[in-house]
């Protein structure tokens, strides 16, 4: 059975979308067989990060319609034999994603993949709780920053209460991936650190992504950034994270960082 | 950001434009699920229906969508027992 | 109570003042509950409904109205309240302290609507070991609250009786909500947007610099709140 992983934030433009196509691909990269799944119904865009938007046969709401098999709609990545992608409908209203369906659809999945991320739209709404409803493990995608840390709060809140894992009376592994993280700002004092971050959300850190152009380049292109250029201090930070939810210990580091702000780092808990 | 790296990466951004062109020429033409491409592959596969009886696992369909050119894929497995009607 | 409100006539005008008010301290009154206090307000009972719904529009949540006459109300409605507390709760202290003296000849009949007289039990208080996050509300009218961790910006925490806070306090605590002037909040660092006890409220900017991220204990002195810092 695979680990169903969500991708949520509650604010929008945090970076979900390019979090969940370069964690997927970094899990691939491992040679573990993945699936991202796109639940922004109306508003799909995991297909133009992955660079998938001309293959687009059958989607989500097809599949859970009964329109289309799942085998049919799942769309295999060109670089990456391991990386699969389901997309959300463009046309279709989001009343089209039943809960059966979902349940139906990431039961389906798990069976056959070894990481199934969904890829949560923003917002609380039916989309948003309908992502998270049957995950294993959430990646709460947050930016140092006052409003996307209050909203990540919220829905931290939710995933421990509205999640058919709290329903069962379990607790889902949270974990906190900090996006556009900027250290100049940080060492200025600009921006809430990392401490301020985790001090007030408590819980667990599974990576740093600093904030670079090698994110908006990979997107450009049409590439999940672990793709674009492995390299990079962005796609670094997303291997180290798929590293640490697959179990394996890592230190936790900002890649691209000079050597001596390291120091700071000791006493942080990795996820 | 290394600045070498920066001017020895070709830029991104046209790459971008060309992308999004594009898609939304193909979802402009495409109000609801209307477009040629999209048309094609659904009477193409009622005609399959009408003669064979296909498992959905059977087929399986590829688009492309290009810019000067989009291609449709169809590819049909067809068991030796799954004519419908002829006797 | 946490907060009453005396809508005045016109209803339209003080709803539009309330919107006013509310426009500028967002969120003031979300999920607060609220007594409404129409003592010798000329009003009907549809004119009542259709105001009830206009606050609860507002998300302004009414749970009692005080001073009005019986034939105003209905079962659709909050009930009846009188100095803060609902009218039918009045007699439960009094059958406690009956059921607390059980040696005092026994010859006292139980009150009416009491059937069978409640054992002597400790207060309640209820023990909260995580965050209490944003879009949260922790309501114990029955006692105290102790939270072991946070409570987050945009959370809210109502007790009955006092509210203990070890970690940050940075949404609203509101202790003594079903009228207990005794009641107190401590907290070991203070960023909260609001504070109240026994319905007496400061605001985030109420709250005096000093005391900002500091460990806090808040009380009642008649009717002001008085803070000291702990440690």
């Amino acid at each position: 059975m695979g680990k169903v992983v969500v991708v949520t934030s509650g604010k929008g433009g945090v970076g979900k979308t390019t979090s969940a196509a370069a964690l997927g691909a970094a899990l691939a990269q491992r040679k573990e067989k993945t699936v991202v799944v796109d639940f922004d119904v109306g508003l799909r865009n995991l297909d133009l990060v992955m660079g998938a938007e001309r293959r687009v046969v059958y989607d989500l709401v097809n599949v859970i319609q009964g329109e289309a098999k799942l085998a049919q709609a799942l769309i295999r990545d060109k670089r990456l034999e391991t990386l699969y992608l389901l997309p959300a409908s463009q046309t279709r209203d989001k009343d089209n994603l039943t809960a059966e369906g979902v349940e139906r659809v990431i039961g389906a999945l798990k069976k056959t993949f070894d990481w199934v991320i969904c890829d949560s739209p923003a917002g609380i709404e039916r989309g948003a709780t309908l992502a998270m409803r049957h995950a294993d493990v959430a990646v709460v995608v947050t930016n140092p920053e006052v409003s996307s840390v209050r909203d990540s709060d919220r829905i931290i809140g939710l995933i421990d209460a509205k999640t058919a894992k709290a329903e069962r009376g379990e607790r889902m592994d949270r974990h906190l991936l900090l996006t556009r993280y900027n250290p100049n700002r940080a060492e200025r004092g600009d921006m809430l650190s990392v401490e301020d971050v985790l001090e007030i959300l408590s819980i667990p850190l599974l990576g740093i992504v600093p904030e670079s152009m090698d994110v908006l380049r990979a997107s450009n292109i049409g590439m999940p950034v672990t793709l674009a250029d492995s390299q990079s201090a962005p796609a670094q930070a997303y291997l180290q994270a798929a590293r640490r939810l697959a179990g394996e210990d890592v230190p936790i580091s900002i890649p691209g960082e000079k050597r001596s702000l390291l120091g700071k780092l000791f006493g942080w808990r990795a996820a | 950001m290394n600045i070498l790296g920066f001017f020895g990466k070709k830029a991104s951004a046209p790459t971008a434009r060309d992308r999004l062109q594009v898609l939304l020429a193909h979802e402009r033409a495409s109000v609801g699920d209307s477009d040629l491409v999209t048309r094609l592959r659904e009477e193409i596969l009622a005609v399959i229906a009408k003669h064979v009886k296909v498992d959905g696992e059977q087929v399986k369909v590829t688009m492309d969508r290009g810019d000067q050119v989009s291609t449709l894929e169809i590819d049909v497995e067809i068991p030796l027992k799954a004519r419908v009607g002829a006797t | 109570m946490a907060l009453a409100l005396s809508p005045e006539l016109p209803l339209g005008d003080w709803l539009h003042q309330l919107d006013d008010l509310a426009a500028r301290s967002a969120g003031f009154f979300l999920r607060r509950p609220v007594v409404l206090d129409i003592e010798g307000l000329q009003i009907s009972r549809p004119e009542l409904k259709e105001f009830i719904d206009e606050l609860s529009r507002r998300n302004v949540r009414v749970i009692g109205i005080e001073g009005a006459r019986p034939s105003l109300l209905g079962a659709d409605m909050p009930p009846a309240m009188s100095g803060g507390r609902a009218t039918q709760d009045i007699e439960e202290p009094i059958a406690e302290a009956a059921a607390a003296a059980p040696d005092s000849g026994g010859s006292e009949p139980a009150p009416a609507g009491q059937p069978e007289p409640q054992p002597v039990r400790p207060v309640p208080s209820m023990i909260i070991d995580q965050p209490v996050r944003s879009g949260q509300s922790v309501i114990f009218p029955e006692g105290d609250i102790t939270i072991i961790a946070s409570v987050a910006s945009g959370a809210e925490v109502v007790a009955g009786g006092s509210i203990h806070v070890y970690g940050a306090l940075r949404g609203r605590a509101m202790a003594g909500s079903m009228g207990n002037a005794s009641a107190r909040i401590f907290c070991s660092k203070l960023e909260a947007e609001l504070l109240a006890i026994d319905g007496l409220y400061k605001t985030a900017e109420d709250i005096e610099p000093h005391l900002r991220g500091r460990a806090v204990h808040l009380w009642l002195d008649g009717d002001a709140i008085k803070t000291e810092t702990l440690n």
